[in-house]
């Protein structure tokens, strides 16, 4: 079983590193485009039919472990990316979504061993899988998103001429948002479902929340007369709200009695 | 780029950020007071159907305002980005109290008490900071909504799909009703309880016909007899008990030759597989220590009725533990007043609903596990969640919209 995968995951990774290459090539040699689409898209497939036979195999559909959850960030993140290049011509996050999906399959290559990682039973849920992607797509738009506006920070610093650096930051903080609010519904239909009820104020909830009114602040910030150039900063800085939700609510002090601190592993 | 205009006198028209920000404080600060003066007194619950013909009369308010007033300029502000923004700071600032400080019971009388700062979400401040914005956002949806037109759609289903949301949440939350019970195998109850309070009786009774619990397989871990504590950063890559699994902490190898999931002990000691609910796990291991010398051992997770098997190491002892929970299930058949009955399997995940219940698998005797005799299960019932979630559905469609073509039709590098 492991072998199979193996071999999967090589294919997947070496047809988006082609694919990368390829389209990195073929902004001067625009016959290169299609291979290049071809390529990425492959490695996307492959997972997609590495899922399928595993499902087949497992009989159970594969979301119950940690592992078998990075096997549809790997195979679903690319296909973010590219459709945010067809619809908005951002072509960079592809390259970004790719390098993450190839590190996902690499966590599983390292440790073979999470594929039997245990699942609390309160995981064990068919939200689990759209929650958490839905995030972590969201995430990454955000982080894209802060890198952008700190880049058009230090150029404004530099009193440098940027005319689309702020137009790429508010796209990808749009489009955030949007994840995030996908996230944030999803993970309370899913409450409702596992809990009891939608919404607790449960620390992380309560962070969840504070990130989401942080973006919700930018966009009607960005929709009023408040000068863009100065929006920058505040989309830089957004992203810490972010990390303390992503990672830091585990230490904060209203942490001792959330339920969504998983130490068992 | 458009700069704010900052050569304003305060509180000259049309009213921006200063104002708003001003207004925004003194709401805070007034209810941080109103909280004080009204210590330990909470906000009034209203319940069915009060909450609700107060909402629609809210609602009604909001909407006729912002219809016939639209071109007040007070009207317009109270209505404006500047204000929600204000308030989306406001609430912001509350969250962030409680997203730091641990929410629940305080000691009557500390200053976290007073302020409501340990129960924030269900204080003076936050009510009426989420009151106003409840107002600001409904002022701005009016103007969308008469006249109507279908390229604000996607305005209306964002904002009109938060307002319904969040109102409805809030002013239905004395609605919600959650009761745990808790029901013993072989017997029937329909008294559910709340925190510390008297039983309530319930519309319908519960029968547990049986309740299981599968779990992951056994993990091997060191077990230390003098400080009575596993030595759980010497073993960190617990590994869970299978044929063949190999393990190793300094200088010691152990190998499991043989996993009985399922088994008894017979006569002489030796283990037999045994039927799934009275086995117990069993494992035979090998023990290769440092100088090469090694040993065979049956381990077992051992029951309430039966002794674990563990084996010596030095001062140590090598224990199997019990695999942690998996899945469990409670079969019960539930009847309600009138003598309608349903049977059906209660799991982590999968609720049923009875008349208007909700019923979740919530728990079970910790001490015993897989052996508990009874099962807790949490009734809920919240007559707003279909209400609630009509705002969610109707903010999921705007974002559906939103994410095709928010973005191409006005914004392009404006
Ligand atoms: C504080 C109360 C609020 C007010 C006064 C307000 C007002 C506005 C206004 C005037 C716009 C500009 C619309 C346009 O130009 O088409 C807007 C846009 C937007 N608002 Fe709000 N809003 C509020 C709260 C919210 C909330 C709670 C949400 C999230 C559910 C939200 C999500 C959005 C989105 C996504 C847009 C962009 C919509 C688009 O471009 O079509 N707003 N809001």
């Amino acid at each position: 079983m492991i072998v199979d995968f193996k071999t999967a995951a090589i294919t997947a990774i070496a047809c988006w590193a082609t694919g990368s290459l390829l389209s990195l090539f073929a902004r001067r040699t625009s016959g290169l485009k299609l291979p290049a689409l071809l390529f990425s898209f492959s490695g996307s497939l492959v997972m997609v039919l590495f899922i399928g036979f595993y499902w087949y195999l497992l009989d159970r559909p594969p979301l119950r472990t940690l592992g078998e959850t990075r096997l549809w960030y790997a195979a679903l993140i690319p296909l973010v990316g590219f459709l945010v290049e067809y619809r908005w011509k951002i072509v960079w996050l592809k390259y970004y979504c790719m390098v993450l999906a190839g590190f996902f399959l690499v966590i599983n290559l390292i440790h073979p061993e999470v594929f039997d990682k245990t699942l609390m039973p309160a995981l064990q849920s068919p939200w689990f899988i759209p929650h958490v992607v839905v995030y972590l797509v969201g995430y990454v738009l955000l982080a894209a998103s802060s890198v952008t506006a700190l880049h058009n920070v230090s150029l404004q610093l530099r009193s440098k001429e940027n005319l689309n650096g702020e137009a790429v930051s508010h796209y990808l903080a749009l489009l955030g948002f949007v994840l995030l609010t996908f996230g944030l519904i999803f993970g309370a239909l899913w409450a409702k479902e596992a809990w009891g009820h939608y919404w607790t104020w449960d620390p992380k909830e309560t962070w969840a929340f504070l990130s989401w009114l942080a973006y919700l602040g930018y966009l009607h910030a960005f929709r009023y007369k408040i000068d863009r150039s100065k929006l920058q900063w505040y989309l830089a800085l957004s992203f810490l709200v972010l990390l303390v939700c992503w990672f830091g609510v585990n230490y904060l002090p209203s942490a001792q009695n959330s339920v969504h601190t998983y130490t068992q592993s | 780029m458009v700069m704010v205009v900052v050569s304003r006198r305060w509180f000259q028209s049309p009213w921006e950020f200063r104002e708003s920000a001003l207004f925004t404080a003194v709401a805070v600060a007034g209810g941080f007071f109103v909280q004080y003066v009204a210590s330990g007194q909470g906000i009034p619950r209203l319940h069915l159907p009060v909450n609700a013909i107060v909402l629609s009369l809210f609602a009604a308010l909001i909407l006729s305002i912002g219809v016939l007033f639209r071109n007040n300029s007070i009207v317009k502000w109270f209505g404006g980005i500047p204000l929600g923004l204000s308030l989306i700071v406001a609430i912001a600032a509350l969250s962030l109290i409680g997203g730091i400080v641990p929410q629940g019971e305080v000691a009557a009388g500390s200053v976290s008490a007073l302020f409501g700062v340990n129960q924030i979400f269900s204080s003076w401040p936050f009510a009426l900071a989420i009151l106003l914005f409840l107002a600001n956002l409904g002022l701005s949806l009016s103007w969308r909504l008469v006249p109507f037109k279908m390229q604000n759609i996607q305005f209306v289903l964002f904002h009109a799909g938060f307002w319904i949301a969040l109102s409805c949440g809030i002013f239905g939350a004395p609605d919600l009703q959650r009761l745990v019970m808790k029901v013993d195998e072989g017997q029937q109850s329909n008294l559910g309880y709340m925190e510390s309070d008297t039983p309530q009786q319930l519309p319908f009774s519960v029968f547990l016909h049986d309740f299981t619990l599968e779990e992951y397989p056994p993990q091997l871990f060191l077990y230390d007899p003098q400080n009575n504590r596993p030595l759980q950063e010497r073993t960190k890559a617990t590994t869970l008990v299978r044929k063949g699994v190999k393990a190793s902490w300094k200088g010691v190898d152990v190998e499991v030759l043989d996993f009985l999931p399922f088994a008894l002990p017979t006569q002489n000691g030796v283990p037999e597989p045994a039927d799934r609910t009275a086995g117990v796990p069993f494992a035979r291991v090998r023990i290769t220590s440092a100088d090469a010398t090694s040993s065979e051992a049956w381990l077992s997770t051992g029951s309430p009725n039966m002794e674990p098997y563990a084996a010596q190491l030095g001062g140590l002892l090598l224990v199997m533990m019990p695999g942690t929970p998996k899945a469990f299930r409670s079969e019960v058949t539930v009847r309600d007043d009138n003598g309608q009955q349903t049977t059906a399997t209660l799991e982590v995940n999968h609720p049923i609903n009875v008349m208007g219940w909700k019923l979740y698998q919530m728990g079970y005797d910790n001490e015993v596990g897989r052996w508990s005799k009874y099962s807790v299960i949490e009734v809920v019932r919240d007559p707003w969640l279909p209400a609630v979630y009509l705002g969610f559905y109707m903010i999921m469609a705007g974002n559906l919209l939103f994410f095709w073509n928010g973005i191409k039709k006005r914004e392009v590098a404006s």
